[in-house]
């Protein structure tokens, strides 16, 4: 009895061994392919060497990637944007969070469920109104036409994150606080904002990566190149490259590889932040 | 205290930017458009009242029928694929046992972080029928399936449907290897003297104890399925012809190409209502009751 | 009531904004809107010849007049005739000077701020669209007069009027391109080598396509990603049996059930499930699409007249176009074509303070551009006629030559995918056309598709 079920686990560990390694190539061959793709010209990559490793690094497809895109300006546009945001919905959804989760005012549930209402609220459904309201606006083609609608929804679960968070603190913080002659900016400040970190440190990185990927919303609303966001920007270098396969690579790799090593530096902060996201009630 | 809660001031400059912000951006754009898809619009204002005149064409339109499908076979194939292979591989993950654990972790994950328009680009690349990755692999093992991937009516969504769902199930490994880490240590132990497999221990304990976990992952994949268009946009403009049109595609080409405002609006009523019978729906199958093993 | 509520949100959610990002800093990005772009672009051309200059410090009786003039200047297709219509200018009138305002490449939004805020230049270059909105909202002057004065209507082909006068029978704006059009290319070498007679009617075409798909020869390279080039294959099609092809759609002159429409649809069809496209070709981009053609893995390619040059350079004399092939019941339609130009080309302001000085360098500019476009840049597409007095700078390519010779016969344009005016019948149209490229889908279902959305369309 025992051996055989020995026998079971090691054979379903091979098989999922397997499967964890072709999982692995799977994520990461397509880039890898990419990567030795901006080293090669065309005849490499069809015909003397598709699969393998470049034999010369033809580092040509990587000056001329930059010198004919605005590559560098759309990353520092998605930066500026998704930082913007990240920011401007830390500070709007902790706000409103604690005067929900903690003050005493008589709206208090109608506002919780108000603001958390933008979880099951398509964004797409809501572009031509907003794409008319950014005209009006006069905000069109500046940073703050993608960063006021994504803040607003990323609202819905950055405050369902942080009223959690804040429902467990205890009361009793805050109260010392009272006592010690606090008044409430002070207490929020020096209190609460610490005591919220790690929910901070989850909602960067969800906000952060919404915001650097969304694409339908920029592409209504940003129309001059100078302000186009990195998935914006790159999309029409299909087009102008498909014939020279290597410096399209090497165009993929520059606007791919900032973010692919922000994330293995941080990648442990990353894994910690996921256990409160998933934690949120939906 | 209580004076101290509820300093009106402090109430107001806490909540209003939030609360401004969310109105302008969200409720407001959700009124006209319910208000916009009554109307027949001219040039960017409405005109004429239609009463459901929008509506009646929405379901009379192919378009929309397709649209719809497009949405629900979208949603289908990220929702399987998504939480199917990372319940499994973060199972595995999970795992003491296992090496090159860190490795994996990281790898899952990287094209999460990618800007989706070059993964879009990137699996392009792979799917294009002369020079593409996958071709030119079937062409090398001998294989006769080389094919159009992406220009074949019936089958271009699923390539697409896939491209999404490789690049976001990162994003589902790593909230449940997260919820897996949140559970304690004795809780498989019982399971394991019980003589359970660790597969089977997995089943037992940390699906139900991850239920908040699978519903949000749940909701995340079925919603945004629905809304696709980023890749069918970038992969191949929604074609052939309208093949892998979406409800969004057919929202954006109202305002775009066509300049049929209240139309457009009217699918994207469609689309809030099919997203909030989404959510519903799965918030009801997942029992709220917790299973404490 | 909903404008005010709208400012009221607006001027809160930006009082609010501004607390919060104190802090950040990152507010300042937002306000280097476009503005300051515009000003970047701002090149006031200083094109004044000396004598220009010295008169006027002589006060001499000729003032000179500066004239605004919005134009594009961004390539060598576009400076080269604008450099060269102001030389000129200095000769013929030394006493206009021009004030260049870069035009931006955003499909007209600055022109019409200009004209919002009343603040048009005295001349400006317009499209058809525009033209039309402008003339609603009275931007734009009426030139019928200035273009028999100037005697430039007399410069025009008589197949040409169609690019000075709109559909209201009036002129708004100088043309100086010609009618562009769709053309069949060719690889005279690999219908050499597989023994494949260049088709001239239908049956031809199809016989070409079994054979090349023999020896694994793509039979025609299209671009079909690109859903206007769909429509150009469609039209050509179209006007074996309508010469107005698929323009007629878009009046709502004919229904798609009518006969020409029908067989295009059917015929196509039958050539895409011979075997006439690439593989996945709804998925190919022009690129891709081109290198099909120019390695020679591809035995016809379509695109408009001005891949000549490229396929020249690409192929040398193996390069050639036919005309489109025809049907056996029609062999007429030979000549006609598919393509068009469209009125636009430079306007005038209502408010100039000279307007009809404006009006009269306009014309004069129109024309000296085609000539420039004649001699520089060996492009015959011209509105003006060709001049024998023009001599190319460079010798033109055979193909070229051989479509300057036969540009007389064609008979008639229909229309590009972007010259169609209803965006609706526009839609449908690329639709399914791009559809009925793909292996099988019906000619049914083209028809009833494309029938079903043009019922409601002009019902």
């Amino acid at each position: 009895m025992m051996t055989s079920n020995a026998k079971k686990l090691t054979v379903s560990d091979i098989i999922y061994k397997v499967f964890l390694w072709v999982y692995a190539l799977i994520s990461l061959y397509p880039l890898i392919w990419m990567a030795f793709n901006s080293f090669k010209n065309n005849n490499e990559i069809f015909e003397s060497n598709p699969f393998g490793i470049p034999t010369v690094l033809r580092i040509e497809n990587y000056t001329n990637a930059l010198s004919q895109y605005n590559v560098p300006r759309y990353f520092v546009n998605s930066l500026v944007v998704s930082i913007v945001t990240v920011a401007l919905t830390i500070i709007l959804g902790l706000m409103f969070s604690y005067a929900t989760a903690r003050m005493k005012w008589k709206f208090q549930g109608v506002a919780k469920v108000y603001v958390a209402m933008g979880m099951f609220i398509p964004i797409q459904a809501l572009f031509i109104p907003i794409f008319l309201l950014i005209n009006d606006m006069n905000l069109s083609n500046t940073y703050f036409s993608l960063i006021l609608p994504y803040t607003a929804f990323n609202l819905a679960f950055t405050t369902l994150v942080f009223y959690g968070f804040l429902r467990g603190i205890p009361i009793e913080l805050e109260e010392a606080a009272c006592i010690d002659g606090a008044g409430i900016f002070r207490t929020f400040f020096s209190i609460i904002v610490p005591t919220v970190k790690p929910a901070i440190a989850t909602l960067i990185i969800f906000t952060f990566l919404q915001a650097w990927n969304e694409f339908p919303l920029a592409l209504v609303l940003i129309s001059e190149e100078s302000m186009k966001t990195l998935p914006l920007g790159i999309l029409f270098f299909q087009g102008s490259f498909s014939t020279e396969w290597g410096p399209m690579a090497a165009t993929m790799v520059i606007a791919s590889l900032p973010t692919v090593l922000i994330y293995i530096l941080f990648s442990s902060q990353v894994e910690k932040a996921m256990t409160i996201g998933g934690a949120v009630k939906g | 205290m209580d004076r101290f809660f509820s300093n009106k001031k402090a109430i107001f400059l806490f909540a209003a930017p939030a609360l401004v912000l969310f109105t302008l951006m969200i409720f407001y754009p959700l009124l006209q458009v319910i208000y916009g898809s009554f109307f027949e619009y001219k040039g960017l204002n409405p005109d004429i009242f239609a009463w459901f005149d929008n509506y009646k064409r929405l379901f009379q339109d192919k378009l929309f029928y397709t649209s719809v499908k497009n949405g629900l076979i979208f949603a289908a194939v990220i929702t399987v694929y998504q939480i199917l292979l990372a319940t499994i591989l973060a199972f595995a993950v999970s795992n003491a046992k296992v090496r090159g654990r860190s490795f994996f972790r990281v790898v899952y994950f990287i094209p999460v972080v990618l800007s989706v328009t070059v993964v879009c680009q990137l699996w392009l690349s792979v799917f294009n029928e002369q020079n593409g990755l996958l071709n030119r692999f079937f062409e090398m093992i001998g294989m006769e399936y080389s094919q159009g991937w992406l220009s074949d009516r019936h089958q271009a969504i699923y390539p697409i449907s896939f491209t999404n769902a490789w690049q976001y199930m990162g994003y589902h490994f790593a909230l449940l290897l997260a919820g897996i880490k949140s559970i304690p240590k004795s809780y498989y132990e019982a399971a394991k003297i019980d003589g359970a497999s660790n597969f089977k221990a997995h089943m037992r304990i940390t699906v139900p104890l991850l239920q908040e976990t699978y519903k949000f992952s749940l909701i995340m994949a079925v919603t945004g399925g629905l809304n696709a268009f980023t890749q069918m946009m970038i992969m191949n403009s929604g074609g052939p012809g309208t093949a892998t049109y979406t409800l969004t595609y057919m929202m954006l080409r109202a305002i775009n190409k066509t300049y049929e405002f209240g139309y457009g609006m009217s699918a994207a009523v469609f689309l809030v209502i099919e997203c909030l019978i989404a959510t519903i729906f799965i918030n009801k199958i997942i029992a709220k009751e917790r299973i404490v093993y | 009531m909903k404008k005010m509520m709208k400012q009221i949100l607006a001027v809160l959610l930006v009082t609010v904004m501004i607390v919060p990002l104190a802090g950040c800093g990152s507010n300042g990005n937002s306000t280097d809107d476009n503005s300051s772009s515009n000003s970047d672009n701002q090149v006031t051309d200083t094109n004044d010849n000396d004598n220009n200059v010295v008169e006027d410090n002589n006060g001499s009786e000729d003032e000179v007049i500066t004239l605004k003039i919005y134009a594009q200047y961004s390539d060598d297709d576009t400076k080269i005739p604008y450099d060269y219509a102001v030389q000129e200018l200095a000769k013929e009138y030394p006493n206009v000077k021009l004030e260049l305002d870069v035009q931006a490449q955003d499909d007209g939004q600055k022109l019409q701020t200009y004209a919002a805020t009343g603040k048009l230049p005295d001349i400006f270059q317009i499209g058809l669209s525009q033209i039309n909105a402008f003339k609603e909202s009275g931007n734009i002057l009426v030139l019928d007069d200035y273009v028999k004065s100037t005697g430039f209507e007399d410069k025009l082909n008589e197949a040409n009027k169609n690019l000075l006068y709109v559909d209201d029978g009036h002129a708004y704006a100088f043309p100086y391109a010609g009618n562009e059009m769709v053309l069949w290319y060719y690889n005279k070498a690999l219908f050499e080598q597989h023994n494949v007679k260049v088709p001239e009617t239908y049956d031809e075409l199809l016989e070409a396509v079994e054979k090349f798909n023999e020896v694994d020869i793509v039979p025609l390279s299209v671009f079909a990603k690109e859903k206007w080039i769909c429509v150009a294959l469609y039209d050509a099609f179209a006007t074996r049996l309508e010469p107005k092809g698929v323009l007629k759609l878009d009046k709502g002159e004919a229904s798609a059930e009518e006969p020409a429409y029908v067989e295009a649809a059917t015929k196509l069809q039958a050539l895409v499930e011979a075997g006439l496209l690439a593989k996945g070709a709804t998925n190919m981009n022009y690129d891709q699409s081109r290198a099909l053609f120019y390695e020679g893995k591809a035995a016809m390619f379509l695109n408009g007249q001005w891949e000549i040059e490229d396929s020249t350079n690409a192929l040398g004399e193996n390069a050639d176009w036919m005309w489109y092939p025809t049907y056996a019941e029609n062999p007429d339609a030979k000549y006609a074509v598919s393509g068009s130009g469209a009125p636009g080309g430079y306007a005038v302001s209502p408010y100039s303070e000279h307007k009809d000085l404006a009006a009269e360098v306009a014309a004069f500019i129109a024309l000296k551009y085609a000539e420039a476009k004649y001699i520089y840049r060996s492009n015959p597409i011209l509105a003006a006629k060709i001049d024998p007095s023009w001599e190319p700078e460079k010798e033109m390519s055979p193909m070229m030559q051989k479509l300057v010779d036969e540009l007389d016969n064609i008979t008639s344009y229909s229309v590009f995918d972007w010259g169609l005016s209803n965006p609706k019948v526009k839609v449908a149209l690329e639709d399914q056309a791009q559809f009925i490229l793909t292996p099988g889908y019906t000619a049914e279902e083209f028809t009833e598709a494309l029938d079903s959305e043009m019922k409601r369309i002009f019902e």
